[in-house]
């Protein structure tokens, strides 16, 4: 029998304003030193990052925070969702964000965004990089092609988690270990009705980025971009083509992993972002 | 007079493998048939020129056809090019190779027809598919 053990992650909740929204926001964290604020993908939540807050090589110099978005996971939407469509949009996220950090009197956090998160922390770099002691973006471009109609995610004759789930099973690796594969699917299958279509509002509709990156300074905010071969909708070459735009934007192109590195593999993924982070830290120093 | 194109080895060795994988495996898996209950419909699979029927049922393959007729109804189709389905059977497949989105994506492979059945079983019907990737046992 597997022995019983308590892991070092602690749940809370932080109330803040967003837009005029009074917004009820769970988040988790683990680890001491320097904040490290996580952003989930598209239609899931904060587990994803679980593996990264119970790894000690990250939480002895890292406050690790992720936090899920109103209307995922255990945050709720805002009083009066009942009557609206939900869409992120470019100004909400950012300003999510920018509460999170501010709430929890956060000092030039590292913020690491991954997919939507991806995309928030490069409009972040280019709009607010002096708050941010740096930025990693992992699974993150200015702008990618849309690969099928987000109509399938919210109809009423099909059903919006297991649709959600088998759309994005292809972006996993197949490397990925089962386990963790099918764990990373499992939140896009309890995901609210209609709320991964709306953060793909903000992805396909409200953020395309291009040409709009304009003054990223790298020397005071490093920036980090790290994309899995195996990421069909964020392609390497989606990463590689924004981060020539980008002055000192370093990128990594990761082997065996897809678009979800840090939930579908964690060992591989620590593998590339354990690097990142001495990085960020010692320069630092 | 119009002369009938033998397929290819190649055409010919990935229909085999078709042929080898389904519908034998999906009907002796009963996790993926019972994942598939609700599923009614009939659906073209075309392989490079080769197509093949199938009439899924509750879940099962109950008829694999080949050599259809003209004008042969379906109600969805997945057509995909002979590299397609040879690097989605590839173990582990190539990056971008790897998902049938990812093919379609590169226009390597299609949907076509009522939708509704393919979406609403998507990752049942991804799962028959990447069977042949295996060998069978």
């Amino acid at each position: 029998m597997a022995r019983a053990f308590i892991e070092p992650i602690v749940g809370r909740y932080v109330h803040v304003d967003v837009l005029g929204d009074a917004c009820r926001v769970y988040f988790e964290e683990a680890g001491r030193g320097i904040p490290l604020v996580c952003l989930h993908t598209a239609g899931a939540d904060s587990r994803q990052f679980r593996h990264l807050m119970c790894d000690e090589a990250v939480t002895r110099h890292y406050r690790v925070m992720a936090f899920d978005l109103p209307w995922h996971g255990k945050s709720y939407p805002p009083v009066g969702w009942e009557k609206i469509e939900y869409r992120l949009t470019t100004q909400r996220y950012v300003e999510t964000v920018r509460a999170f950090c501010h709430a929890l009197d956060l000092d030039r956090p590292v913020v690491m965004g991954c997919s939507i998160g991806g995309r928030i922390v490069l409009q972040l770099a280019h709009a607010h990089g002096s708050e941010f002691r740096a930025l990693i973006g992992l699974e993150a471009a200015d702008y990618q092609q849309p690969w099928y109609d987000t109509s399938w995610l919210h109809r009423g004759d099909v059903h919006g988690g297991e649709v959600c789930a088998a759309l994005v099973s292809g972006l996993v690796a197949p490397q990925s270990p089962p386990e963790h594969r099918h764990e990373t699917l499992w939140q896009y299958m309890q995901g609210g009705p209609g709320v991964f279509k709306g953060d793909l509002h903000f992805y396909r509709v409200d953020a395309d980025l291009r040409g709009k990156l304009d003054g990223i300074d790298t020397a005071s905010c490093p920036l980090y971009l790290l994309t899995g071969e195996y990421d069909f909708s964020c392609t390497p070459e989606d990463t590689l083509r924004t981060a020539g735009a980008i002055s000192g934007a370093k990128v990594t192109v990761m082997q065996e992993l897809g678009h979800f590195p840090m939930s579908e593999n964690p060992t591989q993924f620590r593998s590339y972002i354990l690097p990142v982070l001495d990085e960020i830290r010692q320069a630092g120093a | 007079m119009a002369t009938e194109i033998s397929p290819s080895k190649q055409e010919q060795e990935l229909c085999s493998r078709f042929r080898a994988a389904i519908p034998s495996r999906v009907n002796a898996d009963s996790h993926l048939v019972w994942r598939g209950r609700t599923l009614r419909a009939d659906c073209l699979v075309q392989i490079g020129a080769t197509a093949f029927l199938l009439h899924f049922d509750a879940g099962s393959v109950r008829e694999c056809r080949e050599s259809l007729p003209l004008l042969c109804p379906w109600d969805f189709a997945v057509r995909g090019s002979l590299r397609a389905w040879e690097s989605l059977w590839q173990d582990p497949p190539p990056p971008g190779w790897h998902d049938l989105f990812a093919l379609s994506k590169r226009g390597e492979m299609s949907f076509e027809g009522n939708l509704q059945p393919f979406m609403a079983h998507l990752q049942y019907l991804k799962d028959v598919l990447a069977l042949p990737r295996t060998p069978s046992m």
